[in-house]
């Protein structure tokens, strides 16, 4: 089997074989010689002496003068020397040839001018494209096959792939694998891109034709992407033109970025038209008018159900374990259902299969590794951990979003003897992801993937007990503790059928907990002398639990035609539990769903600018013992080589909801409960969706507009009644239901190419909500933000990259107290209540921020990078962002007081990488 | 470069506008709720009747009621006759005849205030049945004596066929107030507790903040009462905040029957 792949490799990538030479001459000869003479003439010594092309810049290389004695040293390790000497880098192509650089930038400067006196011939030519070897035998046939990294053997996604002469073009999938039909002759040149990589080209033969093509692809030098592909961008952050609402991201660039301790996927999203930025409190995606709850998070297949990380602040997701990530701001294929407003798809990586690697990146916030290991022949894996760790940077934030700014109602006789106890309390957060690659045989590979992640903040201590007691006191524990995150995992096992079907099937499992507890417990002596135990507080609990399995299958016909479908079946279950004084159980929910069903989608390209994508999902849920059917349809068509219409429907439920308890003294909590028959109805939308793009070589502009309807939303409010003393409280849940509607359109423009690149991204829009207990008309939703304008600058100046970016958004909906009026109540005390302003009615002031960013790459003397060095400012002129207002009755009048989002805060951050 | 202006500028143009238009139209909502008037009104069986109308305060007044509202005319309909109400001081109108007043009729009341038609209605309920003690008096100790927090001292009771609502109000009968524990803080000596439809409510260490005698009288009361319990000002921000729920048309605050029995009780 190796061998077979061996020899796939060694007779398709036909020119990744003179980088290889290259290196291989490099490595493999010895200079024991000494040299004094200009660096020129040592390069031309090497190059006739060992056949090398090497090219650099003679003019300035003569200037240097090079005084060495090698001694039985490789030729690389010379190279290295010198270069190192001198401040140079050197670089091989994918062509097998040396660029002798100054800057990483000098390479597409050199590429261009390397002709006559510049260049020095070696033993080799520079590959050029085969000439076909004998007279084409085979004609419109299908070829099928994978690309990869040539370093680590990491399949990669989205490469582009066509056929030299003919329209005929398609993407590899997440997998890397592809498939052509109809190639006219096996004479033909098929051409392969990727941004980050070198292009390939690869002369096909009636040998090749025969057994999937294995496609390496070098590491482009990281450096500016001269290279323009058309349809494919580079950047951090890039729209699919071809499809409406899709957004795509490269993890790798994250660096480039500012980022306030990690780096963080969900939040680099919000830097794109349709997803708000201005929510500091919620790393989870507001797209387009929705909550994060109505976004599905999709991981290696299992759903998370929690994606923030210390009150919102980072996401769940380490960067490091992540390939890449789409999101799909609306109208999204029938293979995704479940949720009303968007899905963001995040896949692992497979890992380096050829050499062990591992990575650190340290922060002002947290310490987070990765290694990725080739376990053997047939397996990868990949291990990332991260961890916080409670330096300034994360009591910052941590106290930002933990105590609201106005302390508890206070007022005369407050507090005991001693006044209440100063305590820190520990936090942290970590996350782990692991992920086991095992290619069985060239048709089926298996791939296991675990995610864990938890947050935990403990306040628990031993009371102090004062002297005058400890003669009946024994001991008194106070326990106080919030712990949350998720447990996931899936086994998923991708097999090819034949040429053109293939399918993944999923076993999953995905577990979200919340727990609080503040409890005091301890021993006191009775009377007689006798130790009696006591326990008081409240304990409260929330899980889910969601174990699935799922197949979806992908049948490419031809050309023209591509049929997916696939099934599922889900159990979900969740539990609510609040217990009080540990006998009193206020509330204790335990629900479990059911659910199945199945989905199929035709993919259809008529002609060569039409795409038209009618799908239909149909689920059965459980609790309602009802049929949910969800069509959907998306199309585009190019008009010309600029222009690219799109749309897209559909019909979306959703059939469990995230609700908010509101605690500001210990941060809200979030949980989850499953729709019913009762109170929690299954929610609906539909939208409408529909853009246009225009895209040259060095911009892009893309204009999309939306329309959505929402019914069955759930707003929920968890009240606690008889906070009076010694007395068991109650808790009072409150469900209202409503119906709303999002609205909205997006700009886009982008500059994709040049030392300069970056976008300006505007927002309006307008999300309003109908809920009867708020009266019969509409009112803003909570997330509604009339403009957003982003623009994210970066500029890449040699080894350095800089970035600002400015945000920009009309304030947030709020309610205000307007009056108040007090009564008396049976007991002869007073009640105070607000008369309050219409729901949503007032606006917070408009959020603002900028942020900037500078990253210093580190590179190793053959020209890769081996990590970096960055500096990140937060919100550089500390404008004070509103979160929301606080109320509070003191002697009788109302005070309101902000609560403000972060202030300016710097971060320093450290990326190694070694091989 | 060369970037073809016109079709994107009229595409852009064409559906920035769509958006634009449809996005004005907006409901406007005027807010006139905080000139409607303040009523306070319990009507007890065997007492006469008293309703105060106030104006509600502006958030920076701190005294403890708003102004009160004269020179209104207050009517109550038991749905056969109706009675006009007298203002025995500012703002507070009174009936004396309490044989007015007698279980399971609705009683509305009318007034006019500005340009509002104000009223509100409430049913009487019945007298609490078979309302008794398991002892006549508990004794505490602090925090750290000999009991279980959590230990139930004393159970009252009463019958409740129906879940209906019933509260129970504390008077501590005591002019000095002896603090049980300095846990309470700013605990006060009276206070109420709701007992959730319940027919029972038990009474522990931390039922009580102060020693004394205290008179302990169980009402039965409507939901409108159970709802004036939780007031919106207690730990609301701008994203929770939402009016508080009441029983008065074109107005605030309430008006509502309630019946009660009493039994003396001693905390030591």
């Amino acid at each position: 089997m190796k061998k077979l792949l061996l020899l796939l490799l060694f007779v398709v990538a036909a020119s990744s074989g003179f980088s290889q030479q290259t290196q291989k001459i490099l490595k493999k000869n010895y200079i024991n010689k000494f040299y004094t003479c200009p660096l020129d003439k040592f390069l031309d010594t090497l190059a006739t002496t060992y056949h090398l092309n090497i090219v650099f810049e003679r003019d300035t290389l003569d200037k240097l003068d090079i005084v060495e004695h090698f001694f039985n040293e490789s030729v690389q390790d010379a190279l290295g020397k010198v270069c190192n000497e001198y401040g140079l880098h050197y670089w091989i192509e994918a062509n097998g040839i040396i660029y002798i650089l100054q800057n990483t930038d000098d390479l597409a400067r050199l590429k261009k001018t390397n002709k006559g006196d510049n260049m020095v011939s070696g033993g080799i030519k520079p590959v050029l494209l085969p000439d076909p070897v004998e007279p084409p035998s085979h004609f419109m046939f299908t070829i099928s096959g994978r690309v990869v990294d040539q370093g680590s053997g990491e399949p990669l996604p989205s490469a582009s792939i066509s056929i030299r002469n003919t329209h005929l073009t398609t993407t590899t999938r997440n997998d890397g694998n592809f498939i052509l039909f109809n190639v006219p002759s096996d004479t033909c040149v098929v051409e392969v891109s990727n941004s980050g990589y070198q292009p390939e080209k690869i002369r096909l033969d009636a040998k090749k034709i025969k057994e999937p093509l294995v496609i390496e692809m070098f590491t482009a030098l990281n450096t500016l992407n001269e290279v323009t592909i058309t349809g494919k961008k580079s950047g951090v952050m890039n729209t699919d033109t071809k499809k409406v609402g899709v957004l795509e991201l490269n993890p790798a660039s994250l660096d480039k970025l500012p980022n306030i301790g990690e780096k963080d996927i969900l939040r680099a999203f919000q830097l794109m038209p349709g997803v708000a930025a201005t929510n500091e409190s919620s790393s989870g995606a507001y797209v387009r008018g929705g909550t994060p709850d109505q976004n599905l998070v999709v991981f290696d297949g299992f759903t998370i159900y929690q994606v923030d990380h210390l009150y919102g602040f980072f996401s769940a997701f380490n960067s490091n374990a992540v390939k890449d990530v789409q999101l799909y701001k609306g109208g999204f294929s029938s293979q995704f259902g479940g949720r009303l407003s968007s899905v963001t798809e995040i896949n692992g990586k497979d890992g380096n299969k050829n050499e062990a690697s591992y990575g650190v990146d340290l922060s002002l916030l947290s310490v987070n590794a990765f290694a990725e290991i080739p376990v053997n022949n047939e397996s990868t894996l990949v291990l990332a951990f991260r961890r916080s760790y409670q330096g300034p940077l994360y009591n910052k934030i941590f106290d930002q979003f933990n105590t609201s700014s106005v302390q508890g109602g206070g007022g005369p006789g407050g507090g005991g003897p001693g006044g209440p106890e100063q305590t820190t309390p520990a936090s942290h957060f970590y996350d782990a992801d692991l992920r086991y690659n095992y290619r069985v045989d060239k048709n089926d590979i298996l791939t296991w993937s675990l995610y864990n992640g938890e947050d935990e903040t403990n306040n628990s201590r031993a009371l102090q007990i004062p002297s005058f007691l400890t003669s009946s006191v024994n001991s008194i524990n106070i326990t106080d503790y919030t712990k949350y995150g998720n447990l996931g995992s899936s086994v998923k096992w991708f097999k090819k059928w034949s040429k053109n079907v293939y399918s993944n099937t999923y076993i999953t499992y995905s577990s979200f907990f919340n727990d609080r507890n503040r409890s005091t417990a301890g021993t006191i002596d009775d009377s007689n002398g006798d130790p009696v135990s006591f326990e008081s507080g409240i304990v409260e609990k929330n899980s889910l639990n969601d174990v699935g399995v799922k197949s979806e299958w992908n049948w490419e016909m031809n050309n023209k035609m591509k049929f997916a479908y696939g099934g599922f079946l889900t159990r979900q279950g969740t539990n609510y539990n609040y217990v009080q004084n540990d006998t009193a159980t206020l509330v204790n929910e335990r629900e479990s769903a059911f659910s199945g069903g199945g989905y199929a989608e035709l993919l259809i390209d008529p002609t060569d600018k039409l795409h038209l994508q009618p799908g239909v999902r149909e689920t059965w849920f459980g609790p309602t013992g009802k049929l949910y059917t969800e069509p959907r349809f998306s199309a585009s068509y190019l008009l010309n080589d600029h222009f690219t219409l799109k749309a897209a429907t559909g019909q979306f439920y959703q059939f469990m909801n995230q609700v908010t308890q509101e605690d500001i003294l210990n941060g809200n909590r979030n949980f989850w409960l499953l729709s019913n028959n009762t109170n929690i109805p299954v929610g609906m939308a539909r939208h409408y969706m529909g853009g246009v793009s225009y895209e040259t070589d060095q911009f892009l502009i893309d204009v999309e507009g939306y329309y959505k309807t929402l019914s069955g939303l759930t707003e929920y409010t968890l009240r606690q009644t008889n906070a009076f003393p010694g007395s068991i409280a109650t808790l009072t849940q409150d469900f209202y239901n409503g119906t709303g509607y999002a609205k909205g359109i997006e700009v886009l423009l982008q500059k994709k190419l040049g030392n300069y690149t970056g976008w300006i991204s505007y927002t309006l829009g307008q999300a309003e909500d109908k809920f009867a207990v708020f009266g019969n008309n509409y009112f803003p939703a909570d997330q509604d933000v009339r403009h957003e304008f982003k623009t994210i600058n970066m500029y890449h100046y040699y080894r350095w990259n800089f970035s600002a970016v400015w945000l920009f958004s009309t304030g947030h909906p709020y309610t205000a107290p307007l009056t108040t009026y007090t009564i008396s109540t049976l007991d002869g005390n007073t009640t105070t209540a607000y008369t309050v302003s219409g729901k949503n009615e007032l606006r917070l002031p408009d959020y603002h921020r900028l942020d900037l960013s500078a990253t210093y790459d580190l590179l190793k003397i053959n020209g890769n990078k081996i990590g970096s060095i960055g500096i990140s400012l937060f919100n550089v002129y500390n404008h004070t962002n509103v979160w929301y207002k606080e109320y509070q009755i003191q002697n009788n009048a109302a005070i309101a007081t902000n609560v403000d989002y972060l202030g300016f805060t710097p971060n320093l951050t450290l990326s190694l990488r070694w091989k | 470069m060369e970037i073809k202006k016109h079709p994107i500028k009229n595409t852009l143009l064409l559906l920035i506008m769509a958006i634009v238009l449809n996005a004005c139209k907006k409901d406007v909502t005027t807010n006139a709720n905080t000139n409607l008037p303040v009523v306070q009104g319990y009507l007890v069986v065997g007492k006469s009747i008293s309703v105060k109308v106030t104006m509600q305060k502006v958030l920076t007044d701190t005294a403890v009621y708003g102004t009160p509202i004269k020179g209104l005319k207050l009517n109550i309909s038991d749905g056969s006759s109706t009675i006009q109400l007298t203002e025995s001081s500012a703002g507070t109108y009174i009936y004396s005849d309490s044989t007015f007043l007698t279980t399971g009729k609705t009683y509305t009341l009318k007034f006019s205030y500005l340009s509002y038609a104000v009223s509100a209605q409430t049913i009487m309920p019945a007298k609490p049945v078979n309302f008794t003690t398991q002892h006549t008096g508990m004794s505490i100790d602090d925090l750290l004596g000999n009991n279980n927090p959590l230990d139930t001292l004393n159970v009252v009771s009463w019958a409740n066929p129906d879940s209906l609502n019933h509260v129970l109000v504390f008077n501590n009968l005591d002019g000095i107030s002896f603090p049980a524990s300095t846990r309470f803080g700013n605990a006060t000596t009276d206070f109420e507790l709701n007992t959730n439809r319940a027919a029972a409510y038990p009474f522990t260490q931390r039922t009580f903040a102060y020693y004394g005698h205290y008179q302990v009288i169980l009402c039965t009361v409507n939901q409108e009462y159970i709802n004036l319990l939780t007031s919106n000002a207690s730990g609301s921000t701008s994203s929770n905040l939402s009016n508080q729920p009441t029983n008065v048309v074109n107005g605030v605050g309430i008006f509502t029957a309630m019946q009660a029995d009493t039994l003396q009780f001693l905390v030591q």
